[in-house]
Protein backbone atom coordinates (compact mmCIF):
# COMPACT_ATOMS: atom_id res chain seq x y z
CA UNK A 1 0.00 0.00 0.00
CA UNK A 2 1.58 3.44 -0.77
CA UNK A 3 2.02 5.59 1.89
CA UNK A 4 0.96 9.64 1.88
CA UNK A 5 2.62 12.04 0.26
CA UNK A 6 3.80 8.94 -2.45
CA UNK A 7 2.35 11.11 -5.75
CA UNK A 8 5.49 11.75 -8.27
CA UNK A 9 5.88 15.10 -9.27
CA UNK A 10 5.66 14.55 -13.26
CA UNK A 11 2.97 12.07 -12.89
CA UNK A 12 1.18 14.59 -15.83
CA UNK A 13 3.81 14.68 -17.87
CA UNK A 14 3.93 10.90 -17.35
CA UNK A 15 0.67 9.96 -18.47
CA UNK A 16 0.33 12.67 -21.24
CA UNK A 17 3.32 10.68 -22.73
CA UNK A 18 1.01 7.62 -21.86
CA UNK A 19 -1.35 8.91 -23.89
CA UNK A 20 0.99 10.25 -26.81
CA UNK A 21 2.00 6.52 -26.92
CA UNK A 22 -1.56 5.38 -27.11
CA UNK A 23 -2.43 8.01 -29.78
CA UNK A 24 0.90 7.19 -32.35
CA UNK A 25 -0.48 3.33 -32.39
CA UNK A 26 -3.76 4.54 -33.37
CA UNK A 27 -2.26 6.89 -35.85
CA UNK A 28 -0.63 4.36 -37.58
CA UNK A 29 -3.18 2.38 -38.31
CA UNK A 30 -5.78 4.74 -39.28
CA UNK A 31 -2.63 5.72 -41.75
CA UNK A 32 -2.05 2.25 -42.97
CA UNK A 33 -5.48 1.50 -43.24
CA UNK A 34 -6.36 4.94 -45.16
CA UNK A 35 -3.09 4.70 -47.56
CA UNK A 36 -4.23 1.13 -48.65
CA UNK A 37 -7.81 2.15 -49.12
CA UNK A 38 -6.28 5.11 -51.04
CA UNK A 39 -3.95 3.16 -53.51
CA UNK A 40 -6.89 0.24 -54.15
CA UNK A 41 -8.48 2.34 -56.95
CA UNK A 42 -5.31 3.40 -58.42
CA UNK A 43 -3.73 -0.16 -58.57
CA UNK A 44 -7.31 -1.63 -60.09
CA UNK A 45 -7.52 -3.86 -56.64
CA UNK A 46 -10.59 -5.27 -55.86
CA UNK A 47 -12.95 -2.34 -55.09
CA UNK A 48 -16.01 -3.57 -54.26
CA UNK A 49 -14.40 -5.66 -51.30
CA UNK A 50 -12.70 -2.32 -49.91
CA UNK A 51 -15.35 -0.55 -50.25
CA UNK A 52 -17.15 -2.87 -48.20
CA UNK A 53 -14.24 -3.05 -45.55
CA UNK A 54 -14.57 0.66 -44.92
CA UNK A 55 -18.13 1.16 -44.99
CA UNK A 56 -18.12 -1.96 -42.13
CA UNK A 57 -15.47 -0.25 -40.33
CA UNK A 58 -17.26 2.95 -40.26
CA UNK A 59 -20.48 1.18 -39.07
CA UNK A 60 -18.85 -0.52 -36.22
CA UNK A 61 -17.05 2.51 -35.39
CA UNK A 62 -20.24 4.03 -35.55
CA UNK A 63 -22.00 1.63 -33.06
CA UNK A 64 -19.17 1.78 -30.83
CA UNK A 65 -20.31 5.21 -29.91
CA UNK A 66 -23.42 4.62 -28.73
CA UNK A 67 -22.89 0.73 -27.82
CA UNK A 68 -19.23 0.46 -26.06
CA UNK A 69 -19.65 3.99 -25.06
CA UNK A 70 -22.71 3.78 -23.20
CA UNK A 71 -23.65 0.47 -23.09
CA UNK A 72 -27.26 0.79 -25.28
CA UNK A 73 -27.14 -1.75 -27.91
CA UNK A 74 -29.51 -0.78 -30.71
CA UNK A 75 -30.87 -3.84 -32.81
CA UNK A 76 -32.19 -1.25 -35.17
CA UNK A 77 -28.93 0.51 -36.15
CA UNK A 78 -29.87 -0.44 -40.17
CA UNK A 79 -32.42 2.14 -39.92
CA UNK A 80 -29.80 4.75 -39.95
CA UNK A 81 -28.08 3.24 -42.86
CA UNK A 82 -31.60 2.62 -44.64
CA UNK A 83 -32.30 6.48 -43.94
CA UNK A 84 -28.83 7.32 -45.31
CA UNK A 85 -28.93 5.23 -48.68
CA UNK A 86 -32.75 6.85 -49.42
CA UNK A 87 -32.14 10.00 -48.72
CA UNK A 88 -29.22 10.19 -51.08
CA UNK A 89 -30.88 8.23 -53.68
CA UNK A 90 -33.77 10.06 -53.41
CA UNK A 91 -32.18 13.70 -53.59
CA UNK A 92 -30.04 12.37 -56.46
CA UNK A 93 -32.53 10.50 -58.80
CA UNK A 94 -35.73 12.63 -58.07
CA UNK A 95 -34.56 15.83 -57.20
CA UNK A 96 -31.40 15.95 -59.18
CA UNK A 97 -29.19 17.26 -56.02
CA UNK A 98 -25.10 16.11 -56.46
CA UNK A 99 -23.97 13.46 -54.62
CA UNK A 100 -21.67 15.63 -53.12
CA UNK A 101 -24.30 17.65 -51.76
CA UNK A 102 -26.90 14.69 -51.14
CA UNK A 103 -24.44 12.24 -49.02
CA UNK A 104 -24.18 15.21 -46.69
CA UNK A 105 -27.52 15.33 -46.21
CA UNK A 106 -28.55 11.90 -45.74
CA UNK A 107 -25.90 12.51 -42.49
CA UNK A 108 -28.24 15.43 -41.14
CA UNK A 109 -31.40 12.74 -41.97
CA UNK A 110 -29.56 10.32 -39.82
CA UNK A 111 -29.25 13.15 -37.13
CA UNK A 112 -32.57 13.90 -37.47
CA UNK A 113 -33.84 10.21 -37.28
CA UNK A 114 -31.78 9.84 -34.04
CA UNK A 115 -33.56 13.10 -32.83
CA UNK A 116 -36.93 11.62 -33.63
CA UNK A 117 -35.97 8.13 -31.71
CA UNK A 118 -34.32 9.78 -28.52
CA UNK A 119 -37.13 9.04 -26.46
CA UNK A 120 -36.14 5.56 -26.75
CA UNK A 121 -33.05 5.71 -24.73
CA UNK A 122 -35.65 6.04 -21.74
CA UNK A 123 -36.04 2.79 -22.05
CA UNK A 124 -33.25 0.24 -21.18
CA UNK A 125 -31.21 -3.00 -21.81
CA UNK A 126 -33.32 -5.86 -23.72
CA UNK A 127 -36.35 -3.10 -23.92
CA UNK A 128 -34.51 -0.69 -25.85
CA UNK A 129 -32.84 -3.06 -28.43
CA UNK A 130 -36.32 -4.51 -29.31
CA UNK A 131 -37.88 -0.87 -29.68
CA UNK A 132 -35.05 -0.16 -32.04
CA UNK A 133 -35.29 -3.62 -33.96
CA UNK A 134 -39.30 -2.78 -34.27
CA UNK A 135 -38.73 1.18 -35.55
CA UNK A 136 -36.15 -0.15 -38.35
CA UNK A 137 -38.84 -2.68 -39.56
CA UNK A 138 -41.31 0.88 -39.33
CA UNK A 139 -38.96 2.40 -41.57
CA UNK A 140 -38.10 -0.10 -43.83
CA UNK A 141 -41.96 -0.60 -44.34
CA UNK A 142 -42.75 3.26 -44.69
CA UNK A 143 -40.18 3.22 -47.57
CA UNK A 144 -41.83 0.75 -49.53
CA UNK A 145 -45.24 2.01 -48.75
CA UNK A 146 -44.13 5.85 -49.98
CA UNK A 147 -45.54 6.92 -53.64
CA UNK A 148 -43.25 5.08 -55.62
CA UNK A 149 -42.44 8.15 -58.13
CA UNK A 150 -40.78 9.62 -54.90
CA UNK A 151 -39.01 5.78 -53.21
CA UNK A 152 -39.65 3.68 -56.30
CA UNK A 153 -41.87 1.16 -53.96
CA UNK A 154 -40.68 -2.14 -53.08
CA UNK A 155 -38.66 -2.19 -55.94
CA UNK A 156 -36.83 0.80 -55.05
CA UNK A 157 -34.33 3.04 -57.11
CA UNK A 158 -31.88 2.56 -59.83
CA UNK A 159 -29.38 5.44 -60.00
CA UNK A 160 -28.12 3.82 -63.38
CA UNK A 161 -25.32 5.60 -64.81
CA UNK A 162 -25.68 9.18 -63.07
CA UNK A 163 -23.31 7.93 -59.90
CA UNK A 164 -19.65 7.39 -60.61
CA UNK A 165 -18.29 4.18 -59.04
CA UNK A 166 -14.89 5.46 -58.03
CA UNK A 167 -16.05 8.95 -56.50
CA UNK A 168 -18.57 6.51 -54.19
CA UNK A 169 -15.78 5.17 -52.96
CA UNK A 170 -13.53 8.19 -52.44
CA UNK A 171 -16.47 9.65 -50.04
CA UNK A 172 -16.22 6.39 -48.18
CA UNK A 173 -13.08 7.03 -47.62
CA UNK A 174 -13.70 10.62 -46.56
CA UNK A 175 -16.25 9.05 -44.26
CA UNK A 176 -14.34 6.61 -42.36
CA UNK A 177 -11.92 8.81 -41.87
CA UNK A 178 -13.95 11.27 -40.03
CA UNK A 179 -15.39 8.51 -38.10
CA UNK A 180 -12.06 7.24 -37.25
CA UNK A 181 -10.93 10.71 -36.16
CA UNK A 182 -14.21 11.50 -34.08
CA UNK A 183 -13.62 7.98 -32.48
CA UNK A 184 -9.97 9.01 -31.06
CA UNK A 185 -11.44 12.71 -30.36
CA UNK A 186 -14.02 10.62 -28.12
CA UNK A 187 -11.36 8.39 -26.66
CA UNK A 188 -9.98 11.31 -24.98
CA UNK A 189 -11.92 13.40 -24.72
CA UNK A 190 -14.16 14.60 -21.44
CA UNK A 191 -17.79 13.53 -23.23
CA UNK A 192 -16.26 9.94 -23.44
CA UNK A 193 -15.24 9.39 -19.91
CA UNK A 194 -18.21 10.93 -19.03
CA UNK A 195 -20.23 8.16 -21.56
CA UNK A 196 -17.89 5.26 -20.01
CA UNK A 197 -19.39 6.36 -16.63
CA UNK A 198 -22.99 5.83 -17.78
CA UNK A 199 -21.60 3.05 -19.13
CA UNK A 200 -20.76 1.37 -15.88
CA UNK A 201 -23.30 2.97 -13.71
CA UNK A 202 -25.75 5.49 -14.83
CA UNK A 203 -27.15 6.27 -11.80
CA UNK A 204 -23.80 6.98 -10.04
CA UNK A 205 -23.00 9.06 -12.55
CA UNK A 206 -26.50 11.00 -12.20
CA UNK A 207 -25.67 11.67 -8.78
CA UNK A 208 -22.20 13.02 -9.84
CA UNK A 209 -23.29 15.58 -11.65
CA UNK A 210 -23.77 14.18 -15.32
CA UNK A 211 -26.65 15.58 -17.30
CA UNK A 212 -27.18 11.54 -18.35
CA UNK A 213 -29.86 12.15 -20.67
CA UNK A 214 -28.42 14.84 -22.21
CA UNK A 215 -24.52 13.38 -23.06
CA UNK A 216 -26.21 9.98 -23.81
CA UNK A 217 -28.20 12.06 -26.59
CA UNK A 218 -24.68 13.01 -27.77
CA UNK A 219 -23.37 9.74 -28.37
CA UNK A 220 -26.51 8.40 -30.08
CA UNK A 221 -26.53 11.18 -32.43
CA UNK A 222 -23.01 10.54 -33.57
CA UNK A 223 -23.48 6.88 -33.62
CA UNK A 224 -26.19 7.66 -36.54
CA UNK A 225 -24.66 10.25 -38.15
CA UNK A 226 -21.84 8.02 -39.78
CA UNK A 227 -24.78 4.47 -40.46
CA UNK A 228 -26.55 7.60 -41.98
CA UNK A 229 -23.49 9.29 -44.05
CA UNK A 230 -22.63 5.36 -44.95
CA UNK A 231 -25.28 4.61 -46.46
CA UNK A 232 -25.10 7.52 -48.35
CA UNK A 233 -21.66 6.21 -49.80
CA UNK A 234 -23.26 2.65 -50.34
CA UNK A 235 -26.13 4.52 -52.60
CA UNK A 236 -23.77 6.16 -54.91
CA UNK A 237 -21.29 3.47 -55.12
CA UNK A 238 -23.94 1.04 -55.85
CA UNK A 239 -26.21 3.03 -57.86
CA UNK A 240 -29.74 0.87 -56.86
CA UNK A 241 -31.26 0.27 -53.71
CA UNK A 242 -34.35 -1.32 -52.42
CA UNK A 243 -36.40 -1.45 -48.91
CA UNK A 244 -35.09 -5.08 -48.14
CA UNK A 245 -31.86 -4.52 -48.43
CA UNK A 246 -31.03 -1.14 -47.44
CA UNK A 247 -32.85 -2.16 -43.78
CA UNK A 248 -31.75 -5.47 -43.60
CA UNK A 249 -31.17 -6.56 -40.07
CA UNK A 250 -28.42 -8.57 -41.19
CA UNK A 251 -26.67 -5.27 -41.40
CA UNK A 252 -27.17 -4.34 -37.74
CA UNK A 253 -26.26 -8.10 -36.68
CA UNK A 254 -22.77 -7.41 -38.88
CA UNK A 255 -22.11 -4.96 -37.62
CA UNK A 256 -22.07 -5.75 -33.79
CA UNK A 257 -20.62 -9.03 -34.45
CA UNK A 258 -17.80 -7.03 -36.27
CA UNK A 259 -17.43 -3.96 -33.47
CA UNK A 260 -18.16 -6.66 -30.44
CA UNK A 261 -15.26 -9.13 -31.81
CA UNK A 262 -12.92 -6.58 -31.95
CA UNK A 263 -14.07 -5.13 -28.59
CA UNK A 264 -16.68 -2.47 -27.91
CA UNK A 265 -15.62 0.88 -25.48
CA UNK A 266 -12.11 0.34 -27.08
CA UNK A 267 -11.50 2.76 -30.23
CA UNK A 268 -8.98 0.26 -31.85
CA UNK A 269 -11.71 -2.98 -31.10
CA UNK A 270 -14.20 -2.20 -33.38
CA UNK A 271 -11.30 -1.61 -36.66
CA UNK A 272 -9.44 -4.71 -35.44
CA UNK A 273 -12.27 -6.51 -35.05
CA UNK A 274 -13.97 -5.48 -38.49
CA UNK A 275 -11.02 -5.58 -40.91
CA UNK A 276 -10.17 -9.34 -39.38
CA UNK A 277 -13.69 -10.80 -40.08
CA UNK A 278 -13.92 -9.23 -43.26
CA UNK A 279 -10.81 -10.40 -44.44
CA UNK A 280 -11.75 -14.12 -42.83
CA UNK A 281 -15.12 -13.61 -44.47
CA UNK A 282 -13.44 -13.43 -47.78
CA UNK A 283 -11.16 -15.76 -47.46
CA UNK A 284 -12.78 -18.47 -46.12
CA UNK A 285 -15.72 -17.57 -49.00
CA UNK A 286 -13.11 -18.45 -51.39
CA UNK A 287 -12.06 -21.23 -50.21
CA UNK A 288 -14.93 -23.21 -48.92
CA UNK A 289 -17.70 -21.24 -50.55
CA UNK A 290 -20.38 -24.16 -48.98
CA UNK A 291 -18.80 -24.07 -45.80
CA UNK A 292 -18.89 -20.02 -45.37
CA UNK A 293 -21.68 -19.22 -43.24
CA UNK A 294 -20.80 -22.18 -40.92
CA UNK A 295 -17.15 -21.70 -40.35
CA UNK A 296 -18.25 -17.78 -39.88
CA UNK A 297 -20.61 -18.67 -37.17
CA UNK A 298 -18.60 -21.10 -35.74
CA UNK A 299 -15.47 -18.44 -35.28
CA UNK A 300 -18.12 -16.08 -34.25
CA UNK A 301 -19.72 -18.05 -31.40
CA UNK A 302 -15.92 -19.26 -30.25
CA UNK A 303 -14.80 -15.86 -29.94
CA UNK A 304 -18.32 -14.51 -27.90
CA UNK A 305 -17.71 -17.10 -26.09
CA UNK A 306 -13.71 -16.95 -25.06
CA UNK A 307 -13.48 -13.15 -25.37
CA UNK A 308 -16.85 -11.89 -24.59
CA UNK A 309 -15.29 -8.61 -24.15
CA UNK A 310 -13.76 -9.11 -27.84
CA UNK A 311 -10.21 -9.62 -28.90
CA UNK A 312 -8.64 -6.43 -28.00
CA UNK A 313 -11.06 -5.99 -25.08
CA UNK A 314 -9.78 -9.32 -23.22
CA UNK A 315 -6.37 -8.94 -24.26
CA UNK A 316 -6.61 -5.79 -22.03
CA UNK A 317 -8.41 -7.27 -19.63
CA UNK A 318 -5.54 -9.71 -18.68
CA UNK A 319 -2.83 -8.45 -19.87
CA UNK A 320 -3.01 -4.54 -17.77
CA UNK A 321 0.82 -3.33 -18.91
CA UNK A 322 -0.75 -3.39 -22.74
CA UNK A 323 -3.77 -0.77 -21.71
CA UNK A 324 -0.80 1.75 -22.05
CA UNK A 325 -0.52 1.13 -25.59
CA UNK A 326 -4.35 1.03 -26.47
CA UNK A 327 -7.15 3.04 -27.02
CA UNK B 1 -23.96 32.62 16.47
CA UNK B 2 -26.59 30.82 15.14
CA UNK B 3 -25.19 27.79 12.78
CA UNK B 4 -26.07 27.95 8.75
CA UNK B 5 -28.72 25.48 7.81
CA UNK B 6 -27.83 23.47 4.45
CA UNK B 7 -30.56 20.99 4.54
CA UNK B 8 -33.77 20.73 5.58
CA UNK B 9 -36.48 18.40 5.44
CA UNK B 10 -39.79 18.74 6.39
CA UNK B 11 -42.72 16.19 6.57
CA UNK B 12 -41.10 13.53 4.17
CA UNK B 13 -42.90 11.05 2.94
CA UNK B 14 -41.87 8.21 0.56
CA UNK B 15 -43.89 4.74 -0.04
CA UNK B 16 -43.54 1.60 -1.71
CA UNK B 17 -46.66 0.48 -3.06
CA UNK B 18 -48.65 -0.01 0.45
CA UNK B 19 -45.10 0.42 2.42
CA UNK B 20 -44.60 3.68 4.27
CA UNK B 21 -40.85 3.25 4.31
CA UNK B 22 -40.08 7.57 5.24
CA UNK B 23 -42.92 8.94 7.32
CA UNK B 24 -43.11 12.58 7.73
CA UNK B 25 -39.71 12.95 8.39
CA UNK B 26 -38.02 16.72 9.30
CA UNK B 27 -34.94 17.08 9.58
CA UNK B 28 -31.76 19.85 9.90
CA UNK B 29 -27.85 19.97 8.62
CA UNK B 30 -26.08 23.17 9.69
CA UNK B 31 -22.92 23.92 8.26
CA UNK B 32 -20.05 22.51 9.08
CA UNK B 33 -21.81 19.57 10.78
CA UNK B 34 -22.23 15.82 10.71
CA UNK B 35 -25.97 14.27 11.59
CA UNK B 36 -26.03 10.86 12.31
CA UNK B 37 -29.01 8.79 11.26
CA UNK B 38 -28.85 5.58 12.49
CA UNK B 39 -32.06 2.40 12.85
CA UNK B 40 -31.87 -0.99 12.32
CA UNK B 41 -32.35 -3.06 8.74
CA UNK B 42 -35.14 -1.49 7.08
CA UNK B 43 -35.49 1.69 8.86
CA UNK B 44 -35.66 3.50 6.00
CA UNK B 45 -32.42 4.75 5.77
CA UNK B 46 -31.26 4.40 2.13
CA UNK B 47 -34.39 5.38 1.41
CA UNK B 48 -34.24 8.83 3.21
CA UNK B 49 -30.79 9.34 1.15
CA UNK B 50 -32.38 8.39 -2.13
CA UNK B 51 -34.82 11.10 -1.85
CA UNK B 52 -32.49 13.65 -0.90
CA UNK B 53 -30.39 12.48 -3.85
CA UNK B 54 -33.27 12.64 -6.58
CA UNK B 55 -32.91 8.88 -6.94
CA UNK B 56 -36.44 8.47 -5.52
CA UNK B 57 -39.27 10.54 -6.12
CA UNK B 58 -40.65 11.79 -2.37
CA UNK B 59 -44.88 11.58 -2.64
CA UNK B 60 -44.44 14.68 -0.32
CA UNK B 61 -42.91 16.95 2.16
CA UNK B 62 -40.00 19.65 1.18
CA UNK B 63 -36.69 19.69 1.15
CA UNK B 64 -34.67 22.73 1.38
CA UNK B 65 -30.71 22.52 0.06
CA UNK B 66 -28.89 25.87 0.51
CA UNK B 67 -32.06 28.01 0.61
CA UNK B 68 -33.42 26.30 -2.56
CA UNK B 69 -36.52 24.48 -2.46
CA UNK B 70 -36.08 21.42 -4.80
CA UNK B 71 -37.50 18.32 -3.75
CA UNK B 72 -37.76 16.12 -6.62
CA UNK B 73 -35.48 17.41 -8.75
CA UNK B 74 -33.18 15.01 -10.73
CA UNK B 75 -30.03 13.61 -9.55
CA UNK B 76 -27.40 15.45 -11.52
CA UNK B 77 -29.39 19.06 -10.90
CA UNK B 78 -29.04 18.14 -7.19
CA UNK B 79 -25.45 17.23 -7.63
CA UNK B 80 -24.91 21.02 -8.75
CA UNK B 81 -26.59 22.23 -6.12
CA UNK B 82 -23.73 20.77 -4.22
CA UNK B 83 -24.57 17.77 -2.62
CA UNK B 84 -22.62 14.54 -3.15
CA UNK B 85 -23.33 10.98 -2.28
CA UNK B 86 -21.77 7.59 -1.57
CA UNK B 87 -23.50 3.97 -2.19
CA UNK B 88 -24.07 1.33 0.67
CA UNK B 89 -23.44 -0.95 -2.10
CA UNK B 90 -20.16 1.21 -3.75
CA UNK B 91 -21.32 2.06 -7.41
CA UNK B 92 -17.84 2.82 -8.89
CA UNK B 93 -17.24 2.66 -12.81
CA UNK B 94 -15.88 -0.84 -13.01
CA UNK B 95 -14.31 -0.47 -16.59
CA UNK B 96 -12.59 2.75 -16.50
CA UNK B 97 -8.81 3.38 -14.33
CA UNK B 98 -9.44 4.69 -10.87
CA UNK B 99 -8.36 7.98 -11.94
CA UNK B 100 -10.60 8.43 -14.12
CA UNK B 101 -13.22 7.15 -12.09
CA UNK B 102 -11.94 10.04 -9.37
CA UNK B 103 -12.46 12.89 -12.30
CA UNK B 104 -16.08 12.02 -13.17
CA UNK B 105 -17.59 14.39 -10.92
CA UNK B 106 -15.48 17.01 -12.02
CA UNK B 107 -15.84 16.73 -15.67
CA UNK B 108 -17.97 19.88 -16.01
CA UNK B 109 -15.36 21.82 -13.93
CA UNK B 110 -13.67 24.51 -15.80
CA UNK B 111 -10.45 23.60 -14.82
CA UNK B 112 -7.54 22.60 -17.57
CA UNK B 113 -6.63 18.94 -17.32
CA UNK B 114 -3.47 18.84 -15.84
CA UNK B 115 -5.14 20.04 -12.73
CA UNK B 116 -8.00 17.97 -13.07
CA UNK B 117 -5.52 15.06 -13.24
CA UNK B 118 -3.33 16.25 -10.45
CA UNK B 119 -6.28 17.04 -7.96
CA UNK B 120 -7.72 13.25 -9.09
CA UNK B 121 -4.16 11.53 -7.79
CA UNK B 122 -3.60 13.46 -4.35
CA UNK B 123 -7.62 11.96 -3.74
CA UNK B 124 -6.57 8.86 -4.45
CA UNK B 125 -3.44 9.41 -2.65
CA UNK B 126 -5.62 10.57 0.31
CA UNK B 127 -7.52 7.02 0.44
CA UNK B 128 -4.47 5.28 -0.08
CA UNK B 129 -5.25 3.75 -3.72
CA UNK B 130 -2.53 5.85 -5.82
CA UNK B 131 -0.50 3.06 -6.25
CA UNK B 132 -3.83 1.19 -7.97
CA UNK B 133 -4.61 4.50 -9.85
CA UNK B 134 -4.09 2.63 -12.94
CA UNK B 135 -6.24 -0.59 -12.79
CA UNK B 136 -9.76 -0.79 -13.29
CA UNK B 137 -12.02 -0.12 -10.73
CA UNK B 138 -13.20 -3.69 -11.03
CA UNK B 139 -10.44 -4.99 -9.73
CA UNK B 140 -10.61 -3.37 -6.82
CA UNK B 141 -11.43 -5.25 -3.25
CA UNK B 142 -14.86 -4.29 -1.70
CA UNK B 143 -13.46 -2.44 1.16
CA UNK B 144 -10.87 -0.44 -1.60
CA UNK B 145 -14.42 0.13 -3.43
CA UNK B 146 -15.50 1.95 -0.50
CA UNK B 147 -12.35 3.88 -0.49
CA UNK B 148 -12.60 4.69 -4.05
CA UNK B 149 -16.19 6.24 -3.33
CA UNK B 150 -14.84 8.39 -0.75
CA UNK B 151 -11.62 9.30 -3.40
CA UNK B 152 -14.49 10.38 -5.88
CA UNK B 153 -16.26 12.46 -3.85
CA UNK B 154 -13.16 14.24 -2.22
CA UNK B 155 -12.46 15.23 -6.18
CA UNK B 156 -16.30 16.07 -5.98
CA UNK B 157 -15.95 18.80 -3.54
CA UNK B 158 -19.62 19.26 -2.66
CA UNK B 159 -21.34 21.42 0.50
CA UNK B 160 -22.67 18.67 1.51
CA UNK B 161 -22.00 14.96 1.78
CA UNK B 162 -24.41 12.17 1.93
CA UNK B 163 -22.52 8.47 3.26
CA UNK B 164 -24.42 5.56 3.30
CA UNK B 165 -21.99 3.01 5.36
CA UNK B 166 -18.64 4.21 4.68
CA UNK B 167 -17.24 1.98 7.03
CA UNK B 168 -19.09 -1.28 6.04
CA UNK B 169 -16.34 -3.72 4.78
CA UNK B 170 -13.07 -2.03 5.37
CA UNK B 171 -10.60 -2.71 7.77
CA UNK B 172 -10.00 -1.12 11.02
CA UNK B 173 -6.75 0.51 10.41
CA UNK B 174 -8.67 2.06 6.82
CA UNK B 175 -11.74 3.17 8.91
CA UNK B 176 -9.80 5.14 11.34
CA UNK B 177 -8.21 7.21 8.27
CA UNK B 178 -11.74 7.34 6.75
CA UNK B 179 -12.89 9.15 9.66
CA UNK B 180 -9.80 11.15 9.53
CA UNK B 181 -10.66 12.63 6.05
CA UNK B 182 -14.20 13.14 7.07
CA UNK B 183 -13.48 15.32 10.33
CA UNK B 184 -10.65 17.10 7.92
CA UNK B 185 -13.02 17.58 5.47
CA UNK B 186 -16.01 18.78 8.12
CA UNK B 187 -12.98 21.28 9.69
CA UNK B 188 -12.88 22.47 5.80
CA UNK B 189 -16.74 23.84 5.94
CA UNK B 190 -18.66 20.54 4.63
CA UNK B 191 -21.76 19.15 6.26
CA UNK B 192 -22.39 15.51 6.39
CA UNK B 193 -24.99 13.08 6.59
CA UNK B 194 -23.65 10.11 7.70
CA UNK B 195 -25.80 6.68 7.89
CA UNK B 196 -23.79 3.50 9.72
CA UNK B 197 -24.40 0.63 11.69
CA UNK B 198 -21.00 1.37 13.39
CA UNK B 199 -22.16 3.18 16.46
CA UNK B 200 -18.87 3.57 17.81
CA UNK B 201 -17.84 5.74 14.82
CA UNK B 202 -21.16 7.32 14.69
CA UNK B 203 -20.75 8.01 18.17
CA UNK B 204 -17.44 9.59 17.77
CA UNK B 205 -18.13 11.96 14.73
CA UNK B 206 -21.36 13.08 14.83
CA UNK B 207 -22.61 16.27 16.29
CA UNK B 208 -26.40 15.60 16.24
CA UNK B 209 -28.19 11.80 15.83
CA UNK B 210 -31.07 11.08 14.22
CA UNK B 211 -32.83 7.68 14.76
CA UNK B 212 -35.18 6.75 12.44
CA UNK B 213 -37.54 3.26 12.72
CA UNK B 214 -40.13 1.81 10.29
CA UNK B 215 -39.49 5.26 8.27
CA UNK B 216 -39.99 7.41 11.33
CA UNK B 217 -37.67 9.91 13.43
CA UNK B 218 -38.35 8.13 17.13
CA UNK B 219 -35.51 10.30 18.81
CA UNK B 220 -33.41 12.85 17.92
CA UNK B 221 -30.34 14.95 19.71
CA UNK B 222 -26.32 14.69 21.19
CA UNK B 223 -25.13 11.87 21.40
CA UNK B 224 -25.15 11.30 24.86
CA UNK B 225 -28.79 12.41 24.56
CA UNK B 226 -29.49 9.68 21.87
CA UNK B 227 -27.59 6.60 23.64
CA UNK B 228 -29.55 7.08 26.79
CA UNK B 229 -33.07 7.06 25.30
CA UNK B 230 -35.11 4.48 26.59
CA UNK B 231 -36.82 4.50 23.20
CA UNK B 232 -33.77 4.30 21.09
CA UNK B 233 -32.41 0.87 23.34
CA UNK B 234 -36.27 -0.21 22.96
CA UNK B 235 -36.22 -0.65 19.37
CA UNK B 236 -32.44 -1.77 18.96
CA UNK B 237 -32.33 -4.35 21.49
CA UNK B 238 -35.69 -4.35 21.98
CA UNK B 239 -37.34 -7.14 20.84
CA UNK B 240 -34.43 -8.85 19.65
N1 LIG C 1 -36.89 0.10 -4.41
C1 LIG C 1 -37.67 -0.39 -3.44
N2 LIG C 1 -38.83 -1.00 -3.74
C2 LIG C 1 -39.63 -1.48 -2.76
N3 LIG C 1 -39.34 -1.40 -1.46
C3 LIG C 1 -38.20 -0.79 -1.10
C4 LIG C 1 -37.30 -0.26 -2.05
N4 LIG C 1 -36.24 0.28 -1.41
C5 LIG C 1 -36.46 0.08 -0.10
N5 LIG C 1 -37.65 -0.56 0.10
C6 LIG C 1 -38.23 -0.90 1.40
O1 LIG C 1 -38.19 0.24 2.20
C7 LIG C 1 -37.82 -0.08 3.53
C8 LIG C 1 -36.63 0.74 3.94
O2 LIG C 1 -35.49 0.32 3.19
P1 LIG C 1 -34.09 1.05 3.28
O3 LIG C 1 -33.22 0.49 2.23
O4 LIG C 1 -34.32 2.50 3.28
O5 LIG C 1 -33.59 0.58 4.70
P2 LIG C 1 -32.23 0.93 5.46
O6 LIG C 1 -32.60 1.67 6.69
O7 LIG C 1 -31.29 1.59 4.54
O8 LIG C 1 -31.73 -0.51 5.86
P3 LIG C 1 -30.26 -1.13 5.92
O9 LIG C 1 -29.71 -0.77 7.25
O10 LIG C 1 -30.50 -2.58 5.82
O11 LIG C 1 -29.50 -0.57 4.80
C9 LIG C 1 -37.57 -1.58 3.56
O12 LIG C 1 -38.69 -2.20 4.11
C10 LIG C 1 -37.43 -1.96 2.12
O13 LIG C 1 -37.96 -3.23 1.89
MG1 LIG D 1 -29.52 1.07 3.70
Amino acid sequence: MAKSGTIKPDDFSEEISAQRLKSSLWYTIITVLILSCFLVPLQDGNLSFMFSLMMWVTLATGINFIAGFTGYMPFGYVAFYGIGTYVTAILVKVLGVSEYLAVPAAGLSGILLALLFAPTLRLNGIFFAIVSLSLAVVCQRLMSLLPEEITGGSHGLNLGVATDRTHGYYAMLIIMFVALVSASWLGQSRLGKALKAIRDDPDAADAMGIHVSRVRLYAWIMSAFFAALAGGAQAWFTGALDPITAFDVLITAKTVIYAMAGGLGTIIGPVVGTVTLVWIDEIVWQQFPVLNNFLLGLIITLLILFMPRGVVGSLMQHFPHLRKYIM
Amino acid sequence: MIPKIVLQLKGLNKSFGGLLAVKNVDMLVNESSISGLIGINGAGKTTLMNCISGIYRADSGSLDIMGVSCLNWSPHDIARLGVGRTFQIPRIFKRINLIDNVMVPALNDNTDNKTLYERATECLDKVKLYDLRHNNAEELSGGQQKLLELARIMMFNPRIILLDEPFAGVNPTLCRLMIERIKELKEQGKSFLLVSHDLTSIYQLSDHIYVLNQGQVISEGNVDYVRNDPEVIEAYLGNA
